[in-house]
């Protein structure tokens, strides 16, 4: 394995390519248990037959752990659109119908949605009141077991060179509602100030997928909770804002 | 023994709620014993603790939420001790709370045990006051569960209720409280309890209900309150303000949207204006917009804010005093924000074309977010009442609300003193819940309903003229002519009978009183629907007032048939031939008869007593089914019994159809329905069959008198079948006789002796389902029978066998034959159809009567032994 060609550079990881695969290098301060959690969603999600890039190998390298991977060539959807922006319509519609093909997946022994987002909203640093208005909220939301990717955003998919889309990154995979799934995307759109997006991909989403708008948008709040367990400081207000709503009374 | 846990000083943690759920637990046990009169000082002086409280828990419940207004939360509480209990201070809830001794029944009220609540900020001392008063009144245990953002309040409140109840004698612990609210504390009580009060919003709502115990939950409103043109315009306004106003518009029955008629909207405006209300110009419009409904969810930072508050957050200035945002908004649609529920005094404004745009934008904004909840309409009351039924007919909202503030109208009793007074407002399956109505007391209470035996009112009916003796024809007919004054008559008979001169003595008496006549003679034996509607078709262009049905029991039957058709063509026979198990209680309400012809029945034979009876069978000859009919309109209005008519009649018809009478006799003796007003019919019809049927068969015409005590038996017991009914022998019969064309009378001969040794089981394998028939006595009832008879024998048994003996005895003398191999039905296809008859005899109309309720396989067993003789 040659770590010489660097793809990308993350605050706790380096992505490397050599060849037909991908290495992807943690620091060491990294958490053991969640580099093969995650190699481990990699390999339960390869099983359901989505497009994957398929785990070759889990091991280290100069004393740091390492996920290799295929190398998948191609372009994000989200360099395609910048590449093509007369084409944006359909590649936002591709993005759509390659989200609810993973839905359409199950894998039962993904974390459950529903806890991840109950541990997230008591990490939130939100007050003690909103915090139960949330988990009032979650637990009266309906628990499904579909696949949900957890941070399913166009630099996510690659299209590879026969326009095949592939799925990366699934360290965030669980299995719940996917209105929450498209919650959670519709979030990241929208903290990066590309509300227009934001709502063009929610009509799209709620349209293909035949679910009303409001039941996505329940999930709003308890996704921007979950959020802000990153504690990321120029995310705060957004997302408090986002959290403090009322249940109806 | 129940485990003594040390009550926790304050509930914080799922151990410590265990232990306070047993401590409640054990004082709601004694206070199960508590009497009516300890139960009724207790909710008073708990009511009148709370009433002084008021104020004080009004101005904490502000300070503590920083929603509302104190003044109007002084309202709410007022409101929760003093109206509650003035609704329920009469009210029954402890023992027997009704009574109907003549019907037999009792309700006794019961508690249900520990009642979880839910209390809302919105709402947090009068909720807590409402829901502890109800708890009290119905001897129940309560532990609150209150919202972390007003839980000193709601909990002040509740320790008020309780210090003040157990002073006045309730178990010390009999309301209890999470000190430290948490989902995991809610969801535990919510499991625990036996029955779930909870407001809150949908999650809360549906974690009630999830959690496995009954819940009355309510949710979400979304008032839209129509003013239409013919609406009294400072009432509607007005009130609309009153409502909207208070607490900050924090009640969830509260307005949350006015819909204006066109006509009239301009003034509407003009007058929110005059009175305080601010209209949004198109950007402060927007600014609202994006403010109090983030991602379709409702800002918390909004709710019970007063106006100006809100208008500030948006980013501009309204006077302080002012009372309403109005927004002047065209959709209903969910992603304009003013269409959804606000919570706040911020009121949507909609115009509309007409009643009916109205109408149609009052259901989406009510399917959009307050499904089941309440709706609102000001309208002139007197002059429009078609609008306002089609207004009550479409909401779908178990509050309606006519010219009334919603948020003061729709808890009961300010506005209306018939609505029961209640802060928790039941929003039926629309909107998730268990109940329709505004929740009290009955709703805590477990009603225990004690029935006690009784017996059904039985009855005895017969033609209203009963005319008999030999040679009575011409003067019982005088009277249709002389009294009734009849025109028209329409004799129905067979040809047989009318070709032998039998309608003849008829004819000429109709012919002197100067009645005109159709006849009809082509009635066939099994008369069909084909004969039936062939007749109709000669009554319907003749037009009679009589109908004089002359014959056998298929003419009369028939000429049943042809009035049914005549006076009701409508009438469907798969309907009135459907089953029942009480005449009483038929689904099917059969046609009122005898508006159009007046019914005399003459039979000419001695057997059927379809002169007496209320049923008739037709067959649909295309189909093969067979219509049985029953109801007392069939009942002919005159029968005419002459023996004279019945001289000559054939030694088979004589024997079949005296046997039939007979059988008829000894099923109504024993059937479930029988009385002493029919027992007494059957056994002198049996007296008269047993001493004269053997007379009529050898002598015939020779001996009139045996041929007219055999005419009167068959009526008697006719009168006795037609109240009591018959018995498994005519199911059986019915079907043997369907199935291989043995005359009727025949068939019932056949499996008689069978059934009295089957009905007279004492430990049958089934008995049948009647009030009065307490248990198996059909064996004594055949004793007693024999005994009328005077057959003697020793004992039941003997008796009983002696009936058996002389029913053999007697069929031997008349010529009926032992088994139903002799009559010429072949073993092979006798096993053939055998299955078939036993199911439809099983589900026969007489089946129903039997004292015995036979299995299918007892039926088959006797069907063989009849087929066999053993």
């Amino acid at each position: 394995m040659k770590l010489d060609k660097v793809i990308a550079e993350r605050k706790n990881k380096t992505i490397y390519r050599d060849g037909d695969v991908v290495i992807k290098v943690f620091n060491e301060n990294y958490s053991k248990a969640d580099i093969l959690n995650e190699a481990l969603n990699l390999a339960r999600v390869e099983e359901t037959g989505l497009n994957v890039p398929k785990i070759q190998e889990v091991g280290m390298v100069d004393g740091k752990w390492c996920i290799v991977t295929d190398f998948i060539d191609g372009k994000t959807l989200a360099q395609a659109s910048l590449d093509n922006p007369s084409m944006e319509e359909e590649y936002l519609k591709l993005f759509v119908e390659v989200q609810l093909k993973i839905h359409n997946q199950r894998c039962a022994l993904l974390t459950k949605l529903k806890d991840k987002m109950t541990r997230k909203i008591s990490l939130s640093g939100l007050d003690a009141t909103t915090r139960y208005e949330l988990s009032e909220r979650l637990n009266g939301m309906p628990k499904h077991i579909k696949l949900c990717h957890g941070d399913y955003i166009p630099t996510n998919v690659i299209l590879n060179k026969d326009g095949v889309p592939y799925i990366l990154d699934w360290s965030h995979a669980t299995q719940g509602n996917a209105s929450a799934d498209a919650a959670r995307t519709y979030l990241q759109f929208s903290l990066k100030g590309k509300e227009e997006l934001a709502e063009q991909y929610l009509s799209l989403f709620c349209d293909m997928s035949d679910t009303p708008k409001q039941y996505v948008q329940q999930w709003m709040p308890i996704v921007a909770a979950s959020q802000m367990a990153k504690n990321k400081p120029e995310e705060k207000e957004f997302l408090t804002r986002w959290a403090s709503v009322c249940q109806y009374e | 023994m129940r485990k003594q846990t040390a009550v926790p000083a304050i509930v914080d943690s799922v151990e410590a709620l265990e232990a306070k759920i047993a401590q409640v637990r054990a004082a709601q046990e004694k206070f199960a014993t508590y009497t009516q009169e300890q139960v009724d000082a207790i909710f008073k002086a708990a009511a009148t603790a709370a009433n002084t409280q008021r104020v004080p828990l009004a101005k904490m419940a502000v300070e503590e939420t920083g929603m509302g207004i104190a003044e109007d939360k002084v309202i709410k509480n007022h409101y929760a001790a003093e109206y509650i209990y003035n609704a329920y201070k009469n009210t029954k809830t402890v023992g027997v709370i009704e009574r109907d001794d003549s019907q037999g029944i009792k309700k006794v009220a019961e508690p249900i045990g520990l009642v979880a609540a839910v209390i809302p900020t919105t709402n947090p001392t009068s909720t807590a006051i409402f829901k502890t008063l109800l708890a009290l009144k119905t001897r129940n245990g309560i532990i609150i569960s209150p919202h972390p953002r007003a839980k000193g309040c709601t909990i002040a409140a509740a320790k008020i209720v309780l210090e003040a109840a157990v002073k006045a004698g309730a178990p010390e612990g009999i309301i209890g409280w999470i000190d430290v609210p948490s989902l995991e504390l809610t969801n535990t009580i919510m499991k625990e309890a036996d029955i779930i009060l909870a407001t809150g919003g949908p999650g809360m709502v549906k974690s009630a209900y999830s959690s496995g115990k009954p819940a009355l939950g309510v949710g979400a409103g979304n008032t839209p309150a129509i003013i239409d043109e013919t609406a009294d315009i400072l009432v509607a306004v007005n009130s609309i303000i009153h409502s909207k106003t208070f607490d900050n518009g924090m009640i969830c029955a509260s307005e949350q949207s006015v819909i204006v008629d066109s006509k009239i909207y301009d003034k509407v405006k003009a007058e929110f204006k005059y009175r305080g209300c601010h209209i949004l110009t198109k950007k402060e419009l927007d600014m609202v917009r994006k403010t109090i409904i983030i991602n379709g969810a409702l800002n918390a930072k909004i709710v019970g804010q007063k106006a100006s508050k809100i208008a500030e957050l948006c980013g501009f200035d309204v006077p302080p005093e002012t009372k309403i945002l109005i927004g002047e908004v065209d959709s209903v649609e969910l992603s304009e924000p003013f269409a959804h529920e606000k919570l706040s005094p911020v009121l949507a404004m909609y115009k509309s074309k007409n009643f009916e745009d109205a109408v149609q934008k009052a259901e989406h904004l009510i399917a959009d977010g307050g499904y089941g909840h309440t709706a609102s309409l000001y309208i002139n009351q007197v002059t429009e009442t078609e609008k306002m039924a089609d207004y009550f007919e479409r909401m779908k909202t178990c509050r309606i609300l006519i010219n009334t503030p919603s948020s003061q109208g729709g808890i009961g009793d300010l506005y209306n003193f018939k609505l029961a007074p209640s802060l928790t407002l039941g929003c039926g399956s629309w909107g998730g819940n268990s109940v329709s109505e505004n929740v009290g007391v009955k709703h805590l209470l477990n009603i225990k309903t004690v029935a006690e035996r009784r017996e059904n009112m039985l009855w005895f009916r017969a033609p209203e003229k009963v005319y008999f003796k030999k040679g009575c024809l011409p003067v019982a007919l005088d009277e249709l002519g002389s009294v009734m004054g009849k025109k028209k008559a329409f004799v129905v008979t067979d040809s047989f009978l009318f070709n032998n001169g039998y309608t003849k003595p008829i004819t000429d008496k109709l012919d002197e009183m100067g009645i005109a006549y159709a006849t009809f003679s082509d009635v066939a034996p099994d008369p069909t629907l084909e004969c039936a509607i062939a007749g109709t078709k000669v009554a319907n262009s003749f037009q009679p007032d009589v109908i004089i049905a002359v014959g056998g029991g298929s003419a009369m039957d028939a000429a049943k048939i042809m009035w049914v058709m005549y006076e009701h063509p409508e009438a469907d026979f798969m309907d009135m031939a459907m089953r029942f198990v009480d005449i009483r209680k038929r689904i099917y309400s059969f046609p009122k008869m005898g508006e159009k012809a007046y019914f005399v029945a003459v039979p000419t034979s001695a057997g059927t007593g379809s002169e007496v009876t209320p049923f008739a069978v037709i067959t649909d000859e295309k189909t093969g089914i067979k219509y049985p009919l029953a109801d007392y309109e069939l009942l002919p209005n005159m029968a005419i019994v002459d023996a004279d008519l019945m001289m000559n009649a054939p030694k088979g018809l004589t024997s079949a159809s005296g046997i039939d009478s007979l059988t008829h006799a000894l099923e109504a003796y024993v059937a479930m329905l029988a009385t002493p007003f029919t027992d007494g019919l059957a056994v002198e019809a049996g007296k008269l069959i047993f001493k004269y049927l053997p007379s009529c068969y050898e002598n015939g015409a020779n001996d009139p008198k045996a041929r007219e005590e055999q005419a009167h038996a068959s009526t008697l017991a006719g009168m006795a079948f037609a109240n009591a009914f018959l018995g498994v022998c005519h199911s059986m019969a019915h079907k043997l006789g369907a199935f291989h064309h043995i005359p009727h009378g025949i068939a019932n001969a056949l499996l008689i002796e069978e059934v009295i040794r089957f009905n007279c089981a004492e430990v049958p394998t089934k008995m049948g389902t009647f009030s009065q028939y307490a248990y198996p006595n059909t064996k004594a009832k055949y004793a007693a029978y024999a005994d009328a008879m005077g057959f003697g024998g020793k004992n039941e048994d003997e008796k009983v066998e002696n009936l058996i003996k002389e029913v053999a005895k007697l069929k031997e003398k008349i010529g009926i034959k032992r088994t139903i191999a002799e009559y010429g039905v072949e073993e092979q296809v006798f096993l053939d159809s055998l299955d078939a008859m036993v199911e439809q005899a099983f589900d026969d109309q007489c089946t129903g009567a039997n004292p015995r309720y036979p299995l299918m396989s007892e039926i088959k067993e006797m069907y063989l032994k009849a087929y066999y003789g053993k």
